[in-house]
């Protein structure tokens, strides 16, 4: 891979949360453009963690992060340049719950990107299709199910036209019967050449629409691959053992 | 309120008992006072009173004296209810803000006003900051009670910003909202909201509390009667007349604020809109 092929470079991430916890242990993963990259792990095992270092949610205690040639630093530049540039997806949706669909995805438009109303109105209107929801436009989150909301996180994520997509347990917190909808508005994604890092617990999408598995635990990396070696062949016992338990 | 409408007979029979002690207890009181006014052997005048509200002259109204007190005060609630707000916001940022002097700035500030007396902040900023800046009573007035009334409006809005889930801020940051637009658009209207009881609950404070500013020589509601009772020693008539009239403005506004609650009520987090 060489260097401008990746598009996410993070490096040696440390972290530990007050109270001694510590949720990522020199953890380095590169992600290519246009590559799906699978985070999966026990619970605690740092996965989200991660993913909130890769836009400044969290801060890393040490190590660099550097999306697309921009490094996450200290200047509060870079770190809005790069969350314009990254679009993160929530286990919890984080609608906006005072404003109407429609609204939601115009925000960020108009604030962040500066387009007219009209110019947003219409990325909008595209978006609402694209996760086929358009019919919801001008309800509020609160009378959409988990599915629907979810799906418009996701449409208000890919409004700002981002270059990294991060899904963090986007399914977790769905009915059972809601995930699949969701995992095919990723699945769509993924087809069209997104570059998405994504932690889930649904083996069956990482295995579908992954390209590199990534397994972790405590904080740092045990195994990761190909997919289809991942899941055919695993190396280290530590995976076969969860791969039993989870699969 | 709705004893009547619901319940069973039994229930609604309690409320009647009840609403019967309170009427007893209401006639006790006029009797007491009846009886220790005629102890006194005070004259009643209310006739008077009225001429002092309006008075019609060939058709033409004019406002009495009480009410031109009651517009006064109805200005300086006004203006302070804006400035309370101003103070209050801008005291709550500062201490949900990350650098230390501004916290501690804010901080200084809520815990000044907090802990002093209301009559003194008055004469401190008429005496002694309103020479150095060169405002007049009335501006005197309404500053004062809007750094007094802010102090408590900033904790209130401190509450209902700290209120709101971390996922909000978490997902403006990530769509590259910087602070002020994720302030503006995304946590002070959902706080706001939530906070409004409070809110109006400090408004309703302000009212009264504009009653200490005709200590400072500005002729609003309370000083009308005072200067009217001087003159005229309509002592029970004047301030009855006066307690009466703040209990209209009060009433007013608590009903006001209901029925704004009400048309939240079961939709809590949109309705009017108007910060999208």
């Amino acid at each position: 891979m060489t260097v401008q092929a990746r598009i996410i470079e993070a490096t040696e991430l440390s972290k530990t949360f007050p109270g001694g916890v510590v949720a990522l242990d020199r953890f380095t993963l590169s992600v290519g453009r246009g590559e799906v990259v699978v985070v999966i792990g026990p619970s605690g095992s740092g996965k989200s963690t991660f993913l909130r270092c890769l836009n400044g949610l969290e801060e890393v205690d040490r190590g660099t992060v550097v999306i697309d040639g921009i490094p996450l630093d200290h200047h509060r530049k870079n770190r809005l340049l790069i969350r314009r540039e990254v679009g993160m997806v929530f286990q919890s949706f984080n609608l906006f719950p005072h404003m109407t669909v429609r609204e939601n995805i115009d925000l960020a438009q108009v604030r962040v990107r500066r387009k007219s109303r009209e110019e947003a109105a219409e990325t909008t209107m595209g978006l609402l299709r694209k996760v086929d929801i358009q019919e919801k436009a001008d309800r509020y989150p609160h009378e959409l199910s988990g599915g629907q909301q979810q799906r418009v996180a996701i449409a208000r994520a890919l409004a700002m036209n981002p270059k990294v997509m991060l899904f963090d347990e986007a399914t977790s917190a769905l009915d059972p019967e809601m995930i699949g909808e969701v995992l095919e508005v990723m699945r769509t994604l993924a087809a069209e050449g997104m570059t998405m890092v994504v932690v889930t617990h649904e083996m069956g999408f990482a295995r579908e629409a992954g390209d590199r598995i990534v397994f972790m635990e405590a904080g740092r990396i045990v195994e990761e691959g190909e997919t289809e070696r991942f899941f055919g062949s695993p190396r280290q016992e530590r995976t076969k053992v969860f791969l039993r338990q989870i699969l | 309120m709705n004893a009547f409408s619901r319940g069973s007979a039994p229930l609604r029979k309690a409320a009647w008992i009840d609403y019967g002690r309170f009427l007893l207890l209401v006639g006790l009181a006029v009797w007491l006072l009846a009886l220790g006014t005629r102890g006194l052997g005070y004259p009643w005048q209310w006739y008077r009173v009225p001429a002092f509200l309006f008075s019609a002259d060939n058709g033409i109204w004019t406002a009495g004296p009480l009410l031109r007190g009651l517009a006064v005060t109805l200005q300086i609630s006004l203006l302070s209810l804006v400035g309370s707000l101003l103070f209050g916001l801008t005291a709550a940022l500062l201490r949900l803000s990350s650098s230390f002097s501004a916290r501690a700035l804010a901080r200084g500030y809520l815990e000044l006003i907090r802990n002093t007396p209301l009559l003194i902040q008055i004469f401190f900023v008429y005496f002694v900051l309103s020479p150095v800046l060169d405002i007049g009573a009335f501006a005197s007035a309404t500053l004062a009670l809007s750094l007094f009334e802010g102090a408590y409006a900033a904790e209130i809005l401190r509450a209902g910003i700290v209120s709101l889930h971390r996922g909000q801020w978490e997902a403006a940051h990530s769509l590259g909202l910087g602070t002020f637009d994720t302030y503006r658009h995304v946590i002070l209207p959902q706080a706001v909201r939530r906070v409004l009881p409070p809110l109006a609950g400090q408004a309703i404070s302000l009212v009264k509390d504009s009653a200490l500013v005709s200590t400072i020589a500005i002729y609003d509601l309370t000083m009308q009667g005072q200067k009217i009772v001087a003159e005229t020693f309509l002592a029970f008539e004047i301030w009855f007349t006066v307690a009466a009239i703040y209990l209209v403005m009060t009433f007013g506004l608590s009903f006001l604020v209901r029925g704004l609650e009400k048309r939240m009520n079961g939709t809590p987090l949109h309705g009017a809109g108007g910060f999208g």
